[in-house]
């Protein structure tokens, strides 16, 4: 066998299908995305160790007060959705950063070079950080509730938490991919974690909906983040919310004003999900393609 | 009775010794282009490249760094998207086909592009999955790939620990896994030490003579382009100043060069090359600082006793005559106004990376 006679390579005709074979090298990029991932331990040990400290601190501070204040009984349990979605955007950052890297090192233009399709360098990214963040937010899960948050839903509530999470970990590392592609510089691509403050700190993350001004809770329900938070929320303290039917509408009013107290129910979660991924996709594809057109 | 195969490495050297491939000058080119022009903003990094590379032949470019060789490449592997012009490789269009290009081809550019956290064999495994090669045969090849670059001991330790000639020759590697028939390789061996640099060479004359691959490289090493290329391009500001095999080049300045240091500031370096073209058979004369004068003539013996003469009549004091055959570098300065400066130490053939 000489070297260049090697592979039977198929012939183009016989090559699989546009989708399918989009999402097999997409599965192929996905597994090298989480052996990065399994070979720099010390990276993510950052991405428990920060929700973890924040959920313990901000419990620590706040529960002692939150039932007279705010009339939430069990804060670590209310908290327990901020530590899952900080967890998960942190680790899904990582992957704008990983991409800068690959062009620093020349390995994206190799990628560029196979004849895999392009999207499949997205979606293979959008693959492993969904797997990550389910990873993470199953360590969010178990350290919660070794401190006695409970799970009103039981397992299966915890299998609906960890779906959100996964398909939020996707959305999320969009944003990353946006700022790699767009400026291919680490530093940029390490601010797409930072965006992620705004999106928590102008959500119900501390305190019920109920109790915000008016203008917060206005930004508050224009940003999907709420809903993803109220859905796993749902799960750990109520249970099932989108069997409340009537917690299944927005909170604000066409007149701008609250039409209830009561958090939205879990379908909203995913309604947002829907939105918040078909956002961060659009971008991050609208970025390869101007990247990869290089003109 | 069975016979014993032959390993890669020993059909490797078999290879060496096997006559270099007849090209037909009326097959359909490997590579073609025309009227390539590629601006970025104000800079005119290729100024209307005209080029058809015929199957089976090492074509070089050669040029200084910021010549346009690199942005010529990227343009022909569909990583650039040209400003102007056309271009066809394997028969595709570089516009239209882009991914058939990429089937076609395989490249190497200038930094070896490694993923330093993967294995050498998960690399060259992800990139047979990823040129879609048949599952039950990825194995087989990556472990023929690490013995013909003498990677195998070191397959399963992870890329970071490699050094730069070990990266360097995974990355052509990966650069074969699908057995194209016409391979890139830009600067290929800079920054490597002079060990490194010659298996490069070799594995390239393998490839070229047993298997018959196309190659454009890119150098701005004279020797290399010299060994290894059956025609040459030389790059200067974005456009081929000249182009022919190493011979047809060659013969293009005189068979000899006499260099002579003349003292004295430039005027007088001027009047002594006025004085030394006035010599019969000195068909060219220039001065560079580097290299000081240097006279082209047919007959270096015959004409080295002129200069001398010449430059004591006119009371030109010089040191240093030294007659030597014209180079590629001299056909390179005549081309181009000046001399190649390679930027690391290979040329000079100091150690770079270790092997």
């Amino acid at each position: 066998m000489s070297v260049r006679e090697a592979p039977q390579l198929p012939s183009s005709a016989s090559q699989e299908a546009g989708i399918l074979r989009v999402l097999a090298d997409a599965r192929f990029l996905a597994g090298r995305a989480i052996r990065e991932s399994l070979r720099q331990p010390g990276v993510e040990v950052t991405n428990i160790f920060i929700p973890l400290f924040f959920l313990a601190v901000s419990t620590g501070a706040i529960a002692n007060f939150s039932d007279r204040g705010f009339g939430v009984e069990n804060y670590l349990a209310f908290q327990l959705p901020v530590a899952v979605l900080q967890a998960v955007a942190g680790s899904s950052s990582a992957s704008g950063i990983a991409i800068v890297l690959d062009m620093e090192r020349g390995y994206f233009d190799k990628l560029l070079l196979t004849p895999a399709s392009r999207w499949a360098l997205i979606i293979g990214r959008v693959w492993a950080d969904a797997v990550r963040a389910v990873f993470f937010a199953t360590i969010m899960l178990i350290a919660a509730l070794i401190a006695g948050s409970g799970m009103a839903a039981g397992v299966g509530g915890a299998i609906v938490i960890l779906i959100i999470a996964g398909l939020f970990g996707g959305a999320y590392s969009g944003i990353g991919i946006f700022i790699a592609m767009r400026t291919g510089n680490a530093q940029a691509a390490q601010a797409g974690f930072l965006l992620f403050f705004p999106l928590l700190f102008m959500a119900p993350a501390f305190a019920p909906l109920a109790i915000f001004d008016d203008w917060l809770r206005w930004i508050a329900t224009v940003n999907p983040v709420t809903y993803i938070m109220e859905g796993m929320r749902q799960l750990v303290i109520h249970d099932y919310g989108w069997l409340v039917l009537e917690n299944g509408i927005p909170v604000i009013g066409a007149d701008g004003r609250p039409v209830q107290d009561d958090p939205p129910g879990l379908h909203w979660a995913f309604v947002s999900l829907a939105g918040f991924s078909a956002f961060t996709m659009t971008i991050a594809a609208l970025a390869l393609r101007a990247r990869t057109r290089a003109d | 009775m069975s016979t014993q195969t032959p390993s890669i490495s020993e059909r490797l050297l078999d290879g060496l010794a096997a006559p270099a491939p007849q090209h037909d000058r009326d097959a359909a080119p490997a590579i073609e282009a025309h009227g390539l022009v590629k601006h970025f903003g104000d800079i005119h990094a290729v100024n209307g490249i005209d080029l058809r590379v015929r199957p089976g032949q090492i074509f070089g470019f050669l040029g200084q760094n910021g010549s346009g060789k690199s942005t010529t490449v990227r343009m022909l592997t569909t990583l650039l998207r040209p400003t102007s012009g056309s271009a066809r490789v394997a028969g595709h269009d570089i516009y239209a086909d882009d991914r058939e290009i990429r089937r076609s081809i395989g490249v190497a550019l200038q930094d070896a592009g490694l993923d330093i956290l993967q294995t050498g064999r998960e690399l060259l495994r992800l990139q047979s999955r990823l040129y879609n090669i048949p599952r039950d045969q990825i194995e087989s090849r990556v472990a023929e790939l690490l013995d013909v670059v003498d990677l195998t001991e070191d397959a399963d330790r992870r890329i970071g620990g490699y050094s730069g000639g070990m990266q360097r020759r995974l990355d052509l590697a990966s650069a074969l896994v699908h057995s194209p028939s016409i391979i890139f390789l830009d600067e290929p061996t800079t920054g490597l030490d002079p060990v490194s640099r010659q298996a490069v060479w070799d594995y390239v004359q393998h490839l070229n003579r047993v298997d018959g691959v196309t190659f454009f490289l890119t150098t701005q090493y004279l020797d290399e382009a010299d060994l290894l290329c059956d025609e040459i391009a030389i790059l200067d500001a974005g456009e081929i100043v000249q182009q022919g095999t190493p011979d047809e080049l060659k013969a293009t300045v005189s068979n000899d060069v006499i260099y002579v240091q003349v003292e004295g500031d430039e005027p007088i370096q001027q009047r002594a090359v006025n004085t030394l073209i006035q010599i019969p058979n000195v068909e060219d004369a220039s001065w560079d600082f580097n290299e000081g004068v240097a006279v082209y003539t047919k007959n270096g013996h015959e004409t080295l006793a002129r200069v001398v003469r010449s430059l004591d009549d006119e009371s030109l004091p010089f040191s240093n005559l030294r007659l030597a055959r014209a180079t590629l570098d001299d056909v390179f300065f005549r081309a181009t106004g000046h001399r190649i400066e390679p930027g690391d130490p290979a040329q000079s053939g100091q150690p770079g990376a270790s092997a």
